[in-house]
Protein backbone atom coordinates (compact mmCIF):
# COMPACT_ATOMS: atom_id res chain seq x y z
CA UNK A 1 0.00 0.00 0.00
CA UNK A 2 1.90 3.24 -1.09
CA UNK A 3 -0.11 5.46 0.51
CA UNK A 4 -2.86 5.04 2.86
CA UNK A 5 -4.76 7.87 4.73
CA UNK A 6 -5.80 9.23 8.60
CA UNK A 7 -9.10 9.17 9.22
CA UNK A 8 -10.53 12.45 10.99
CA UNK A 9 -13.52 14.67 10.91
CA UNK A 10 -13.75 17.95 9.12
CA UNK A 11 -13.78 21.02 11.92
CA UNK A 12 -17.05 23.22 12.10
CA UNK A 13 -16.59 27.16 11.29
CA UNK A 14 -19.64 28.66 12.46
CA UNK A 15 -20.69 31.40 10.30
CA UNK A 16 -18.25 30.28 7.35
CA UNK A 17 -21.26 28.73 5.45
CA UNK A 18 -24.33 28.51 7.63
CA UNK A 19 -24.58 30.54 11.12
CA UNK A 20 -26.65 28.43 13.85
CA UNK A 21 -27.31 30.89 17.02
CA UNK A 22 -25.52 29.27 19.99
CA UNK A 23 -28.25 29.71 22.20
CA UNK A 24 -31.49 27.25 21.61
CA UNK A 25 -33.46 28.03 24.66
CA UNK A 26 -34.61 30.80 27.01
CA UNK A 27 -36.77 30.09 30.51
CA UNK A 28 -37.91 32.75 31.94
CA UNK A 29 -39.10 32.39 35.48
CA UNK A 30 -41.07 35.16 37.65
CA UNK A 31 -43.08 35.91 40.66
CA UNK A 32 -47.25 37.29 40.41
CA UNK A 33 -46.65 38.39 43.94
CA UNK A 34 -42.89 39.43 44.86
CA UNK A 35 -41.83 43.41 43.97
CA UNK A 36 -38.50 42.03 42.96
CA UNK A 37 -40.11 40.16 39.77
CA UNK A 38 -42.25 44.19 38.38
CA UNK A 39 -39.49 44.54 35.61
CA UNK A 40 -39.58 40.95 34.24
CA UNK A 41 -43.68 40.53 34.74
CA UNK A 42 -43.72 43.91 32.72
CA UNK A 43 -40.60 42.37 30.04
CA UNK A 44 -42.94 39.07 30.05
CA UNK A 45 -45.95 41.09 28.92
CA UNK A 46 -44.95 43.80 26.63
CA UNK A 47 -41.46 42.91 25.19
CA UNK A 48 -40.64 39.25 25.47
CA UNK A 49 -43.74 38.43 22.38
CA UNK A 50 -41.57 41.18 20.04
CA UNK A 51 -38.30 39.76 21.14
CA UNK A 52 -39.90 35.55 20.94
CA UNK A 53 -41.13 37.05 16.82
CA UNK A 54 -37.24 38.64 16.36
CA UNK A 55 -35.32 35.63 17.10
CA UNK A 56 -37.48 32.40 16.09
CA UNK A 57 -34.31 30.34 16.74
CA UNK A 58 -34.75 30.14 20.42
CA UNK A 59 -37.09 28.12 22.34
CA UNK A 60 -38.58 30.40 25.11
CA UNK A 61 -40.69 29.31 27.79
CA UNK A 62 -42.48 31.21 30.77
CA UNK A 63 -42.95 29.51 34.23
CA UNK A 64 -43.82 31.08 37.70
CA UNK A 65 -41.80 30.25 40.40
CA UNK A 66 -43.36 31.56 43.09
CA UNK A 67 -41.50 33.34 46.10
CA UNK A 68 -38.47 33.46 44.68
CA UNK A 69 -36.06 36.21 42.16
CA UNK A 70 -37.18 36.38 39.25
CA UNK A 71 -34.27 34.83 37.00
CA UNK A 72 -33.36 34.08 32.76
CA UNK A 73 -31.82 30.43 31.98
CA UNK A 74 -30.32 30.54 28.65
CA UNK A 75 -29.65 27.06 27.56
CA UNK A 76 -26.68 26.80 24.75
CA UNK A 77 -25.72 24.24 21.95
CA UNK A 78 -22.56 23.32 23.47
CA UNK A 79 -24.76 21.45 26.37
CA UNK A 80 -23.68 24.78 29.09
CA UNK A 81 -26.62 26.91 30.51
CA UNK A 82 -26.20 30.46 31.77
CA UNK A 83 -28.68 32.13 34.54
CA UNK A 84 -28.74 35.86 35.28
CA UNK A 85 -31.01 36.93 38.66
CA UNK A 86 -32.98 39.79 37.25
CA UNK A 87 -34.65 41.22 40.37
CA UNK A 88 -35.45 44.28 40.90
CA UNK A 89 -34.34 45.53 37.65
CA UNK A 90 -36.78 47.65 34.73
CA UNK A 91 -38.32 46.09 31.60
CA UNK A 92 -35.19 47.64 29.82
CA UNK A 93 -32.54 46.36 32.14
CA UNK A 94 -34.19 43.12 31.48
CA UNK A 95 -34.08 42.96 27.60
CA UNK A 96 -30.32 44.23 27.90
CA UNK A 97 -29.88 40.53 30.17
CA UNK A 98 -32.22 38.70 27.68
CA UNK A 99 -29.88 40.12 24.72
CA UNK A 100 -26.68 39.01 26.43
CA UNK A 101 -27.89 35.85 26.95
CA UNK A 102 -28.94 34.94 23.40
CA UNK A 103 -25.51 37.05 21.92
CA UNK A 104 -23.69 34.37 23.96
CA UNK A 105 -21.92 31.22 22.88
CA UNK A 106 -22.53 29.20 25.96
CA UNK A 107 -18.78 28.79 27.13
CA UNK A 108 -17.15 30.29 29.74
CA UNK A 109 -15.81 33.80 29.41
CA UNK A 110 -12.02 33.66 28.56
CA UNK A 111 -9.21 36.19 28.06
CA UNK A 112 -8.33 36.78 24.23
CA UNK A 113 -4.68 37.64 24.04
CA UNK A 114 -3.83 37.15 20.28
CA UNK A 115 -5.46 39.51 17.61
CA UNK A 116 -6.11 36.63 15.36
CA UNK A 117 -7.40 33.03 15.82
CA UNK A 118 -7.48 30.93 13.12
CA UNK A 119 -6.92 27.50 11.72
CA UNK A 120 -6.11 28.32 8.82
CA UNK A 121 -2.29 27.89 8.03
CA UNK A 122 -0.57 31.48 7.41
CA UNK A 123 -0.41 32.62 4.10
CA UNK A 124 2.96 33.96 5.00
CA UNK A 125 4.59 31.21 6.29
CA UNK A 126 7.11 30.65 9.50
CA UNK A 127 10.15 32.64 8.94
CA UNK A 128 13.16 30.62 9.29
CA UNK A 129 16.64 31.14 8.74
CA UNK A 130 17.39 28.85 6.14
CA UNK A 131 15.95 30.52 3.32
CA UNK A 132 16.00 34.20 1.88
CA UNK A 133 18.85 36.37 1.14
CA UNK A 134 21.93 35.38 3.26
CA UNK A 135 23.25 37.63 5.71
CA UNK A 136 27.15 38.11 5.65
CA UNK A 137 29.22 38.36 8.49
CA UNK B 1 -48.60 21.79 -1.53
CA UNK B 2 -51.14 22.78 0.91
CA UNK B 3 -50.22 27.06 2.04
CA UNK B 4 -49.34 26.35 5.80
CA UNK B 5 -49.40 29.41 8.86
CA UNK B 6 -46.13 29.76 10.24
CA UNK B 7 -46.02 28.32 13.87
CA UNK B 8 -46.68 30.53 16.84
CA UNK B 9 -43.85 30.04 19.36
CA UNK B 10 -44.14 32.86 21.32
CA UNK B 11 -45.63 32.96 24.48
CA UNK B 12 -48.75 31.57 25.12
CA UNK B 13 -51.48 33.53 26.25
CA UNK B 14 -52.60 31.08 29.04
CA UNK B 15 -49.56 31.55 31.07
CA UNK B 16 -50.28 34.98 31.42
CA UNK B 17 -53.58 33.85 33.18
CA UNK B 18 -52.71 32.29 36.40
CA UNK B 19 -50.67 30.61 38.71
CA UNK B 20 -50.68 27.34 37.19
CA UNK B 21 -47.18 25.70 36.75
CA UNK B 22 -46.55 24.92 33.33
CA UNK B 23 -43.66 22.75 32.61
CA UNK B 24 -41.18 23.58 30.31
CA UNK B 25 -41.51 22.29 26.85
CA UNK B 26 -38.42 19.67 27.52
CA UNK B 27 -40.17 18.49 30.90
CA UNK B 28 -41.46 14.97 30.25
CA UNK B 29 -41.78 14.36 34.15
CA UNK B 30 -44.08 16.41 34.79
CA UNK B 31 -47.61 14.21 34.38
CA UNK B 32 -49.50 17.86 34.09
CA UNK B 33 -48.02 17.75 30.44
CA UNK B 34 -49.85 14.75 29.14
CA UNK B 35 -53.52 15.71 28.47
CA UNK B 36 -55.75 13.07 28.43
CA UNK B 37 -56.56 10.34 26.12
CA UNK B 38 -57.71 11.54 22.66
CA UNK B 39 -59.05 9.73 19.65
CA UNK B 40 -57.27 10.36 17.03
CA UNK B 41 -55.72 8.34 13.75
CA UNK B 42 -52.50 8.75 13.53
CA UNK B 43 -51.68 10.26 9.90
CA UNK B 44 -47.94 10.54 8.56
CA UNK B 45 -46.42 10.95 5.22
CA UNK B 46 -43.79 13.04 3.97
CA UNK B 47 -46.44 15.55 2.60
CA UNK B 48 -47.68 18.21 4.31
CA UNK B 49 -50.67 16.87 6.04
CA UNK B 50 -54.08 18.86 7.04
CA UNK B 51 -54.52 18.26 10.48
CA UNK B 52 -58.15 17.64 10.36
CA UNK B 53 -57.75 15.29 7.67
CA UNK B 54 -58.24 11.96 9.71
CA UNK B 55 -57.43 8.85 7.00
CA UNK B 56 -57.11 5.36 8.02
CA UNK B 57 -53.50 4.26 8.39
CA UNK B 58 -52.86 1.65 5.28
CA UNK B 59 -52.19 -1.75 6.31
CA UNK B 60 -49.14 -2.88 4.39
CA UNK B 61 -49.07 -6.50 5.46
CA UNK B 62 -51.89 -9.15 6.24
CA UNK B 63 -51.58 -9.64 9.73
CA UNK B 64 -52.15 -13.41 9.52
CA UNK B 65 -49.68 -14.19 7.45
CA UNK B 66 -46.64 -12.41 9.21
CA UNK B 67 -45.73 -13.76 12.07
CA UNK B 68 -46.19 -11.96 15.82
CA UNK B 69 -42.57 -11.09 16.05
CA UNK B 70 -41.82 -9.41 12.98
CA UNK B 71 -45.41 -7.41 12.98
CA UNK B 72 -45.08 -3.53 13.61
CA UNK B 73 -46.54 -2.38 16.98
CA UNK B 74 -49.39 -0.36 15.53
CA UNK B 75 -52.08 0.24 18.43
CA UNK B 76 -56.16 0.61 16.85
CA UNK B 77 -58.93 2.46 17.82
CA UNK B 78 -58.95 4.03 21.51
CA UNK B 79 -55.13 4.44 22.30
CA UNK B 80 -53.60 7.22 24.37
CA UNK B 81 -50.37 9.03 23.64
CA UNK B 82 -49.00 6.87 26.56
CA UNK B 83 -49.34 3.72 24.54
CA UNK B 84 -48.09 5.63 21.01
CA UNK B 85 -44.60 4.43 19.70
CA UNK B 86 -43.67 8.24 18.43
CA UNK B 87 -45.92 11.53 18.94
CA UNK B 88 -48.24 12.07 16.61
CA UNK B 89 -48.59 13.76 13.55
CA UNK B 90 -50.33 16.60 14.39
CA UNK B 91 -48.47 17.42 18.26
CA UNK B 92 -45.85 18.94 15.67
CA UNK B 93 -47.71 22.26 14.77
CA UNK B 94 -47.44 22.43 18.76
CA UNK B 95 -43.90 21.96 19.51
CA UNK B 96 -41.74 24.75 20.23
CA UNK B 97 -38.67 23.18 19.95
CA UNK B 98 -39.30 21.84 16.06
CA UNK B 99 -40.13 25.62 15.19
CA UNK B 100 -36.89 26.67 16.99
CA UNK B 101 -34.82 23.78 15.19
CA UNK B 102 -36.41 24.95 12.08
CA UNK B 103 -35.44 28.27 12.48
CA UNK B 104 -32.30 27.84 13.58
CA UNK B 105 -30.91 25.67 10.72
CA UNK B 106 -32.48 28.69 8.57
CA UNK B 107 -34.99 26.39 6.64
CA UNK B 108 -37.58 27.32 4.11
CA UNK B 109 -41.19 27.77 6.19
CA UNK B 110 -42.55 25.45 3.17
CA UNK B 111 -40.86 22.53 5.19
CA UNK B 112 -43.11 21.18 7.04
CA UNK B 113 -42.79 20.77 10.92
CA UNK B 114 -44.21 17.59 10.51
CA UNK B 115 -41.80 15.68 8.12
CA UNK B 116 -39.05 17.29 10.53
CA UNK B 117 -40.72 15.48 13.84
CA UNK B 118 -40.52 12.39 11.32
CA UNK B 119 -36.63 12.98 10.68
CA UNK B 120 -36.46 12.48 14.70
CA UNK B 121 -38.11 9.56 15.29
CA UNK B 122 -35.36 6.66 14.65
CA UNK B 123 -36.95 3.01 13.51
CA UNK B 124 -35.12 1.71 16.96
CA UNK B 125 -38.26 3.89 18.81
CA UNK B 126 -40.82 3.37 16.28
CA UNK B 127 -40.84 0.51 14.24
CA UNK B 128 -43.49 1.17 11.85
CA UNK B 129 -41.81 2.63 8.89
CA UNK B 130 -44.63 4.82 8.02
CA UNK B 131 -43.65 7.23 11.33
CA UNK B 132 -39.85 6.82 11.59
CA UNK B 133 -36.99 8.44 9.48
CA UNK B 134 -35.82 5.34 7.89
CA UNK B 135 -36.82 5.60 4.31
CA UNK B 136 -36.11 9.43 4.21
CA UNK B 137 -32.45 8.79 6.21
CA UNK B 138 -31.35 6.38 2.90
CA UNK B 139 -32.52 8.84 0.52
CA UNK B 140 -30.18 11.04 2.88
CA UNK B 141 -27.23 9.20 3.07
CA UNK B 142 -27.54 8.95 -0.87
CA UNK B 143 -27.51 12.46 -1.80
CA UNK B 144 -25.35 13.30 0.93
CA UNK B 145 -22.49 10.39 -0.75
CA UNK B 146 -23.54 11.59 -4.00
CA UNK B 147 -23.03 15.47 -3.54
CA UNK B 148 -19.54 15.12 -1.36
CA UNK B 149 -17.72 12.68 -3.88
CA UNK B 150 -18.74 14.25 -6.90
CA UNK B 151 -17.44 17.52 -5.28
CA UNK B 152 -14.32 15.65 -4.31
CA UNK B 153 -13.53 14.05 -7.22
CA UNK B 154 -14.19 16.78 -9.43
CA UNK B 155 -11.87 19.14 -7.40
CA UNK B 156 -9.39 16.89 -6.43
CA UNK B 157 -9.03 14.36 -9.76
CA UNK B 158 -5.80 13.11 -8.48
CA UNK B 159 -6.42 12.51 -5.16
CA UNK B 160 -5.33 8.41 -4.07
CA UNK B 161 -8.58 6.56 -3.41
CA UNK B 162 -7.76 5.89 0.54
CA UNK B 163 -7.59 9.84 0.59
CA UNK B 164 -10.89 10.21 -0.92
CA UNK B 165 -12.76 7.71 1.00
CA UNK B 166 -11.23 9.50 4.18
CA UNK B 167 -11.99 13.24 2.93
CA UNK B 168 -15.58 11.31 2.16
CA UNK B 169 -15.64 10.31 5.62
CA UNK B 170 -14.10 13.32 7.55
CA UNK B 171 -17.21 15.35 5.50
CA UNK B 172 -20.13 13.05 6.12
CA UNK B 173 -18.99 10.01 8.07
CA UNK B 174 -20.80 8.51 11.03
CA UNK B 175 -18.89 10.73 13.53
CA UNK B 176 -19.04 13.66 11.38
CA UNK B 177 -23.00 13.48 11.07
CA UNK B 178 -22.91 12.63 14.87
CA UNK B 179 -21.32 15.92 15.58
CA UNK B 180 -23.18 17.74 13.38
CA UNK B 181 -26.21 16.97 14.60
CA UNK B 182 -25.29 18.05 18.44
CA UNK B 183 -23.67 21.54 16.80
CA UNK B 184 -27.30 21.87 15.66
CA UNK B 185 -28.73 21.49 19.39
CA UNK B 186 -30.17 18.45 18.36
CA UNK B 187 -31.32 17.24 22.26
CA UNK B 188 -32.16 13.41 22.74
CA UNK B 189 -35.19 11.93 24.44
CA UNK B 190 -34.84 10.03 27.65
CA UNK B 191 -37.30 7.28 26.52
CA UNK B 192 -39.19 7.54 23.33
CA UNK B 193 -43.49 7.24 23.48
CA UNK B 194 -46.08 9.05 21.89
CA UNK B 195 -46.00 11.80 25.09
CA UNK B 196 -42.59 12.92 24.38
CA UNK B 197 -41.92 16.78 22.69
CA UNK B 198 -41.98 15.83 18.98
CA UNK B 199 -39.19 18.48 18.52
CA UNK B 200 -36.82 15.90 20.59
CA UNK B 201 -34.04 12.85 19.16
CA UNK B 202 -36.15 9.55 19.97
CA UNK B 203 -34.46 6.27 20.16
CA UNK B 204 -34.25 3.12 22.38
CA UNK B 205 -31.44 4.05 24.25
CA UNK B 206 -28.42 2.02 24.95
CA UNK B 207 -27.47 2.39 28.80
CA UNK B 208 -23.85 3.24 29.51
CA UNK B 209 -21.77 0.40 29.68
CA UNK B 210 -23.47 -1.96 27.67
CA UNK B 211 -22.43 -3.02 24.50
CA UNK B 212 -24.53 -2.89 21.76
CA UNK B 213 -26.55 -6.14 20.90
CA UNK B 214 -25.26 -7.94 17.91
CA UNK B 215 -28.24 -7.11 15.60
CA UNK B 216 -26.63 -3.30 15.74
CA UNK B 217 -23.50 -4.03 15.44
CA UNK B 218 -21.35 -3.65 11.93
CA UNK B 219 -21.88 -6.74 9.81
CA UNK B 220 -18.23 -8.82 8.84
CA UNK B 221 -16.25 -8.23 5.83
CA UNK B 222 -18.08 -8.04 2.94
CA UNK B 223 -15.40 -10.54 1.77
CA UNK B 224 -11.67 -11.28 2.73
CA UNK B 225 -9.85 -10.60 0.08
CA UNK B 226 -10.74 -6.52 -0.06
CA UNK B 227 -9.01 -4.38 -2.81
CA UNK B 228 -9.13 -0.81 -3.56
CA UNK B 229 -11.69 -1.80 -6.64
CA UNK B 230 -13.94 -3.94 -4.07
CA UNK B 231 -13.92 -0.94 -2.14
CA UNK B 232 -15.02 1.68 -4.88
CA UNK B 233 -17.46 -1.12 -6.58
CA UNK B 234 -18.99 -2.53 -3.59
CA UNK B 235 -18.48 -0.99 -0.47
CA UNK B 236 -20.38 2.69 0.81
CA UNK B 237 -18.72 5.09 0.09
CA UNK B 238 -16.20 5.48 2.94
CA UNK B 239 -14.93 2.38 1.39
CA UNK B 240 -15.36 0.40 4.54
CA UNK B 241 -14.90 -2.96 5.04
CA UNK B 242 -17.69 -3.81 7.11
CA UNK B 243 -21.44 -3.08 6.70
CA UNK B 244 -23.52 -1.12 9.00
CA UNK B 245 -26.92 -2.62 9.93
CA UNK B 246 -30.01 -2.38 8.14
CA UNK B 247 -32.44 0.42 9.87
CA UNK B 248 -34.86 -2.60 9.71
CA UNK B 249 -32.55 -4.59 12.14
CA UNK B 250 -32.47 -1.72 14.48
CA UNK B 251 -36.32 -1.75 15.29
CA UNK B 252 -37.01 -1.94 19.34
CA UNK B 253 -33.44 -2.07 19.72
CA UNK B 254 -31.27 0.02 22.06
CA UNK B 255 -29.01 2.02 20.10
CA UNK B 256 -25.96 4.39 20.66
CA UNK B 257 -27.16 8.27 20.90
CA UNK B 258 -24.52 8.54 17.87
CA UNK B 259 -26.67 5.74 15.70
CA UNK B 260 -29.79 8.05 16.32
CA UNK B 261 -28.29 11.57 15.30
CA UNK B 262 -26.46 10.32 12.32
CA UNK B 263 -29.75 9.00 11.17
CA UNK B 264 -31.69 11.96 11.80
CA UNK B 265 -28.74 14.41 9.43
CA UNK B 266 -29.64 11.82 7.11
CA UNK B 267 -33.12 11.84 7.25
CA UNK B 268 -33.28 15.85 7.44
CA UNK B 269 -31.19 15.96 4.00
CA UNK B 270 -34.22 13.26 2.53
CA UNK B 271 -36.82 15.21 3.72
CA UNK B 272 -35.39 18.23 2.30
CA UNK B 273 -34.86 16.99 -1.15
CA UNK B 274 -38.72 15.84 -1.21
CA UNK B 275 -40.32 18.99 -0.20
CA UNK B 276 -37.65 21.88 -1.50
CA UNK B 277 -36.11 20.03 -4.33
CA UNK B 278 -32.41 19.62 -5.12
CA UNK B 279 -30.96 23.07 -5.21
CA UNK B 280 -32.27 24.12 -1.98
CA UNK B 281 -30.79 20.72 -0.45
CA UNK B 282 -27.17 21.57 -2.40
CA UNK B 283 -26.99 25.03 -0.97
CA UNK B 284 -27.94 23.40 2.92
CA UNK B 285 -25.16 20.56 1.83
CA UNK B 286 -22.69 23.21 0.95
CA UNK B 287 -24.04 25.66 3.69
CA UNK B 288 -23.39 22.82 6.60
CA UNK B 289 -21.11 20.73 5.43
CA UNK B 290 -18.74 22.11 2.45
CA UNK B 291 -18.08 24.74 4.91
CA UNK B 292 -16.63 22.62 8.02
CA UNK B 293 -12.68 23.00 7.48
CA UNK B 294 -10.72 20.12 6.21
CA UNK B 295 -7.15 20.08 5.15
CA UNK B 296 -6.65 17.48 3.05
CA UNK B 297 -3.18 17.53 2.96
CA UNK B 298 -3.33 15.92 6.88
CA UNK B 299 -4.61 13.02 5.39
CA UNK B 300 -2.03 11.33 3.77
CA UNK B 301 0.37 8.69 5.64
CA UNK B 302 3.27 7.79 3.11
CA UNK B 303 4.90 4.95 3.76
CA UNK B 304 7.82 5.32 1.33
CA UNK B 305 7.61 8.47 -0.32
CA UNK B 306 11.00 8.43 -1.87
CA UNK B 307 10.02 5.19 -4.06
CA UNK B 308 6.05 6.16 -4.67
CA UNK B 309 7.71 10.03 -6.45
CA UNK B 310 10.25 7.80 -8.21
CA UNK B 311 7.89 5.52 -9.65
CA UNK B 312 5.31 8.64 -9.99
CA UNK B 313 8.63 10.21 -12.09
CA UNK B 314 8.95 7.18 -14.20
CA UNK B 315 5.08 7.68 -15.27
CA UNK B 316 4.90 10.71 -16.13
CA UNK B 317 7.65 10.94 -18.16
CA UNK B 318 9.98 13.30 -15.77
CA UNK B 319 13.50 13.22 -15.09
CA UNK B 320 14.20 10.87 -12.13
CA UNK B 321 13.67 12.58 -8.53
CA UNK B 322 16.95 13.83 -7.08
CA UNK B 323 17.24 14.68 -3.40
CA UNK B 324 19.68 17.72 -3.19
CA UNK B 325 20.86 19.66 0.34
CA UNK B 326 19.93 23.35 0.01
CA UNK B 327 20.70 24.16 3.81
CA UNK B 328 21.63 22.92 6.76
CA UNK B 329 22.89 24.19 10.22
CA UNK B 330 24.05 22.16 13.24
CA UNK B 331 25.33 19.34 11.61
CA UNK B 332 27.39 18.17 14.50
CA UNK B 333 25.13 19.65 17.27
CA UNK B 334 22.40 18.03 19.21
CA UNK B 335 19.41 19.46 16.96
CA UNK B 336 20.66 19.66 13.64
CA UNK B 337 18.52 20.64 10.99
CA UNK B 338 18.83 20.02 7.15
CA UNK B 339 16.52 21.70 4.55
CA UNK B 340 16.12 18.87 1.23
CA UNK B 341 14.64 19.56 -1.97
CA UNK B 342 13.48 16.93 -4.48
CA UNK B 343 14.40 17.87 -7.96
CA UNK B 344 13.68 16.64 -11.18
CA UNK B 345 16.00 17.84 -13.41
CA UNK B 346 16.54 21.86 -12.96
CA UNK B 347 12.37 22.01 -11.66
CA UNK B 348 12.18 21.92 -7.57
CA UNK B 349 9.61 19.01 -6.60
CA UNK B 350 9.19 19.47 -3.26
CA UNK B 351 11.31 20.53 -0.08
CA UNK B 352 11.34 19.59 3.36
CA UNK B 353 13.34 20.47 6.82
CA UNK B 354 14.27 17.54 9.33
CA UNK B 355 16.73 16.76 11.84
CA UNK B 356 18.07 14.31 9.92
CA UNK B 357 19.25 14.29 6.51
CA UNK B 358 17.00 11.05 5.75
CA UNK B 359 14.00 12.38 7.65
CA UNK B 360 14.26 16.04 5.17
CA UNK B 361 14.58 13.65 2.43
CA UNK B 362 11.60 11.82 3.20
CA UNK B 363 9.76 15.02 4.05
CA UNK B 364 10.51 16.69 0.60
CA UNK B 365 8.99 13.35 -1.20
CA UNK B 366 6.34 13.43 0.50
CA UNK B 367 6.03 16.99 -0.28
CA UNK B 368 6.24 16.65 -3.52
CA UNK B 369 3.51 13.86 -3.92
CA UNK B 370 1.01 15.78 -2.03
CA UNK B 371 1.75 18.79 -4.62
CA UNK B 372 0.80 16.17 -7.34
CA UNK B 373 -2.03 14.80 -5.92
CA UNK B 374 -3.27 17.82 -4.35
CA UNK B 375 -3.79 19.15 -7.67
CA UNK B 376 -7.01 21.35 -7.79
CA UNK B 377 -8.05 22.58 -11.89
CA UNK B 378 -8.99 26.38 -11.80
CA UNK B 379 -12.75 25.33 -13.53
CA UNK B 380 -14.81 22.82 -12.31
CA UNK B 381 -18.01 21.54 -13.38
CA UNK B 382 -19.86 19.47 -10.69
CA UNK B 383 -22.11 16.80 -12.30
CA UNK B 384 -25.15 18.17 -10.16
CA UNK B 385 -25.18 21.54 -11.59
CA UNK B 386 -26.01 20.42 -14.91
CA UNK B 387 -29.94 19.20 -13.29
CA UNK B 388 -32.44 21.16 -13.22
CA UNK B 389 -33.75 23.43 -15.20
CA UNK B 390 -33.01 27.38 -15.06
CA UNK B 391 -30.11 26.82 -13.10
CA UNK B 392 -28.13 24.52 -14.38
CA UNK B 393 -24.76 25.30 -15.83
CA UNK B 394 -23.44 23.57 -19.42
CA UNK B 395 -21.13 20.49 -18.92
CA UNK B 396 -17.60 21.31 -19.42
CA UNK B 397 -15.75 18.06 -19.28
CA UNK B 398 -13.32 17.46 -15.80
CA UNK B 399 -10.21 16.25 -15.73
CA UNK B 400 -9.60 12.75 -15.45
CA UNK B 401 -6.57 11.33 -13.59
CA UNK B 402 -5.43 8.09 -14.49
CA UNK B 403 -5.29 7.66 -10.51
CA UNK B 404 -2.13 7.35 -8.25
CA UNK B 405 1.00 5.71 -8.33
CA UNK B 406 0.92 2.12 -8.22
CA UNK B 407 4.18 0.54 -6.61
Amino acid sequence: MPVSAIRTVAKAQNGVGAFILQCKRLDFHYCDWAGSSRGMNAFIKSSLPKFAKRNPQIEITVSPRPNKHPVIIGHYVNGKQKEICVKNMTNELVLGKVELLRDTNGEKDKRVNKPVTSINESVRGIWDPFHGAKIKI
Amino acid sequence: MPAMAAPMIAVFALQFEGCAYQPPAGDQTCLGYLDGCRTQSRWQTTAAAPTELVIEEPLLQDPAETPLASRPFRPRGKVSKEQLPSPRTAEADKSAKLAALRSRLSLHQRFPLQTLARTLVHPSADPNPAFNNASLSMLGSNLLGYYTTEYLLSHYPRLPMPVMFAAVEAYIGPRALATVASEWGIEAAAEPGGEVDPGLLQFRRLRSGEDPPSPAKRKGPYKWNITTTHKILQSDEFGSATRPPAAQELARLPIPLEEAAQSFVRALIGGLHLHLGAPLVKRFFRDHFLSRHLDLSTLFDFRTPTRDLSRLCAREGFEAPVARLISETGRLSRHPVFVVGVYSGKDKLGEGAGSSLDESRFRAAAAALKGWYLYRPLEVTVPSSTEGGLNATRWKPNMIDCGEVIV
